[in-house]
């Protein structure tokens, strides 16, 4: 589902480009369709980055990432705007929701983006609503919402097209330990009815359990669970 | 992402700071008004003026008014030219018309009157156009027509002029010349002198055949009378001078030696034959001047100005811009988190260029259309309080049908389109940075 062959990447420091410095080295691993897999490692370690790299948020140094059979590495803005679209959903650790829209606009969001018409869309966002509990609350927006009910949300928005991988930034992070508890088992259950691939980035080992595996990043180097050096 | 689903993003965002918007709305709708009264006071007077000489039925005519030879000595048009402007294709008819070089007294029954004297060749006149109100055209030397106002100048010969009038300043009915003047006779002297000064007379008899049609200009009157070509040969006969004047030749400088004409005019076919002929004679070496041509230049004047008047105008426009762009700026990047987590979740940057180009062209269109209707407004309410303050102020009348500014539909479209391309390229640098708004940045996510 998720190839990485020798990925590596450094930032360019400097006001002319003078320093660079290494974030990633040389990372080779693959996730398979259905797997729960999550990256843990220290902050600073480079996990953040290699999920903004998979996101195509920023552009590796060198090496492959292949998605779902597709070479991504070289995938220009809007044709990776277009492939997160219709491939990947994300849960961010602060949810990332839009403060101006409710529960309900936020979650149709990737829905009008990818021009399904009106009725479609209010059966899906009604349906999804319901599958993440919150059919209580279409019109409440983010700042009335409760922190495990926002993140319910965003993960209802990254659900709403059914993509087949989820890339959950820290989703955790933010939660009270009752609803972590509660969010990582409707990950599971999503996992298990849905078979949606999770990538999950973490640096708590009790999150990380989560996973049917475990890769661990050390400075950069994948030290567990991948082909690293 | 179809277009309803972008406009309802676009309103959702307006809403969002609804003084900075009106704000921006205004400043454009103050440029649009601005450019287009502007421009409307010079449509409006090139209006006017095009009414005014639309008015005049002489837009087919070629005035001709001297030649000058290849020396570069002005000559007179003779008979010789005439029968060479006859002979030019588009030319319908060539009107020629002599003035008689003295104001006779005419006398009818007990009345009189002193009228200017044309000599004109009949034919020419009425495939040109003249018309009668009454009566025929003169088929013998001592048949004249008289202009229509002719009968009101006429008074009586016993009764002062002080006694003309009553004290309103109209005419005294009994000193009117009541009766039909067709059929009558008009006697006139005729007078010469010879090297001493001393003056010879002679009488005229002419009989009144017809009445010339009333002008059609404004406030013109005529009150000549038209003679033929035989009348005045006959009067040259006595005085010894192509026109008929009293003095002998040499006496008056630059009087012609030979038969000319004072005025000729070409009557073309169609209007725009007139232009061609006027460069074509005045090629040929003669003074012409045309209503047309006159137009031509008129309209190529007006079409500068207006113009000039539309830069101008632009410029209010562009300042208005400016306003514009501040607002897409702060538009972009107060809702720069919003646009990193729409570009996050798969929202092509086009679309979100799409969003805000939508956006500031909404602005320029709203400011644009309340901009028409407030520049109609002033435009009504100059045209109509512009004439009462000249008269308050001045005491000066406008000329009926007088109109300052004028709006027509095509400065309607070049305002507008004017407005909306302005508003469109002043939002297109803010909606190019939004797209480049970087997702990592915008999240405030760590790297």
């Amino acid at each position: 589902m998720i190839t990485i062959k020798h990925l590596s990447h450094h930032f360019v420091m400097g006001k002319k480009g003078e320093t660079k410095l290494p974030v990633l080295h040389d990372l080779s691993f693959s996730v398979n369709k259905g797997e729960v897999v999550s990256i843990i490692g220290r902050s600073g370690s480079g996990k953040s980055t290699l999920l903004n790299l998979i996101s195509g948020f920023i552009h590796p140094t060198s090496g492959e990432i292949t998605i779902n059979g597709t070479d991504v590495t070289g995938f220009s803005e809007a044709e990776f705007a277009d492939f997160r679209l219709n491939q990947i959903g994300f849960i961010f650790q602060n949810f990332q929701l839009i403060p101006s829209m409710t529960a309900y606009q936020n979650i149709e969001l990737p829905l009008i983006l990818k021009g399904i018409n009106e009725n479609e869309r209010k059966k899906i966002t009604e349906q999804t609503l319901e599958r993440v509990g919150l059919s209580q609350y279409p019109n409440h927006y983010p700042g009335e919402l409760s922190g495990g009910q926002q993140q319910r949300v965003s993960i209802a928005r990254a659900l709403v097209l059914n993509p087949p991988i989820i890339l959950a930034d820290e989703p955790t992070g933010s939660l009270d330990s009752e609803t972590e508890a509660s969010l990582l088992e409707f990950i599971r259950q999503l996992n298990q009815d849905l078979n949606i691939t999770f990538l999950i980035i973490t640096h708590d080992q009790e999150v990380a359990r989560i996973g049917s595996r475990t890769l661990e990043i050390q400075d950069g180097h994948l030290i567990k669970g991948g082909n690293s050096r | 992402m179809n277009f309803k689903d972008k406009w309802r993003f676009v309103q959702q965002n307006l809403k969002k700071n609804r003084v900075r918007i009106f704000m921006t709305v205004l400043a454009t709708a103050m440029g649009t008004t601005f450019l287009i009264v502007l421009a409307s006071v010079g449509f409006g007077l090139h209006d006017t003026l095009l009414k005014d000489i639309m008015e005049q039925d002489n837009l087919n005519e070629v005035s001709i008014y001297g030649y000058e030879n290849e020396k570069g000595e002005h000559q007179y048009i003779t008979d010789q030219h005439i029968e060479h402007f006859e002979s030019l294709n588009n030319v319908k008819t060539v009107r020629r018309m002599n003035y008689l070089g003295q104001a006779p007294n005419y006398q009818v029954d007990n009345f009189e009157a002193t009228a200017e004297t044309r000599s004109v060749y009949f034919p020419a006149e009425q495939q040109a156009g003249m018309a009668l109100a009454e009566g025929t055209f003169p088929t013998q030397a001592n048949q004249v027509v008289v202009g229509y106002h002719f009968a009101d100048e006429l008074i009586p010969q016993d009764v002062d002029y002080d006694d003309l009038y009553t004290d309103d300043e109209v005419r005294k009915e009994e000193t009117l010349f009541s009766e039909n003047i067709i059929g009558k006779t008009l006697t006139f002297d005729i007078e010469k002198f010879d090297e001493n000064d001393d003056v010879e007379t002679t009488t005229f008899e002419v009989e009144v055949v017809g009445i010339v049609e009333e002008p059609v200009q404004r406030g013109w009157d005529d009150s000549n009378v038209y003679i033929t070509d035989m009348l005045l040969n006959e009067i040259a006969a006595f005085t010894g001078t192509h026109t008929g004047s009293p003095y002998p030749v040499d006496d008056i400088e630059d009087t012609p030696t030979e038969k000319s004409y004072d005025n000729v005019y070409l009557h073309t076919h169609t209007l725009e034959q007139v232009q061609d002929l006027t460069t074509q004679l005045t090629d040929e070496g003669y003074y012409t001047y045309s209503v047309a041509t006159e137009m031509k230049q008129l309209n190529m004047l007006f079409t500068i100005a207006k113009a000039g008047l539309i830069f101008i105008g632009t410029i209010a426009i562009l300042i208005a811009s400016i306003g514009i762009y501040n607002t897409m700026t702060m538009a972009v990047t107060e809702r720069a988190p919003d646009i990193g987590i729409m570009k996050a979740i798969g929202a092509n940057p086009r679309t979100i260029k799409q969003i805000f180009l939508l956006e500031s062209s909404y602005i320029g269109l709203l400011g644009a259309l309340i901009g028409t209707a407030v520049a109609y407004l002033i435009s009504f309410a100059v045209n109509l309080g512009l004439p009462l303050i000249l008269e308050a102020v001045f005491e000066e009348e406008l000329p009926e049908g007088f109109q300052f500014s004028s709006i027509p539909l095509r400065l309607l479209f070049v305002a507008v389109a004017i407005c909306l391309i302005v508003t469109i390229i002043s939002g297109s640098r803010p909606a190019k940075k939004a797209t480049q708004i970087d997702v990592l940045q915008a999240m405030k996510r760590e790297i």
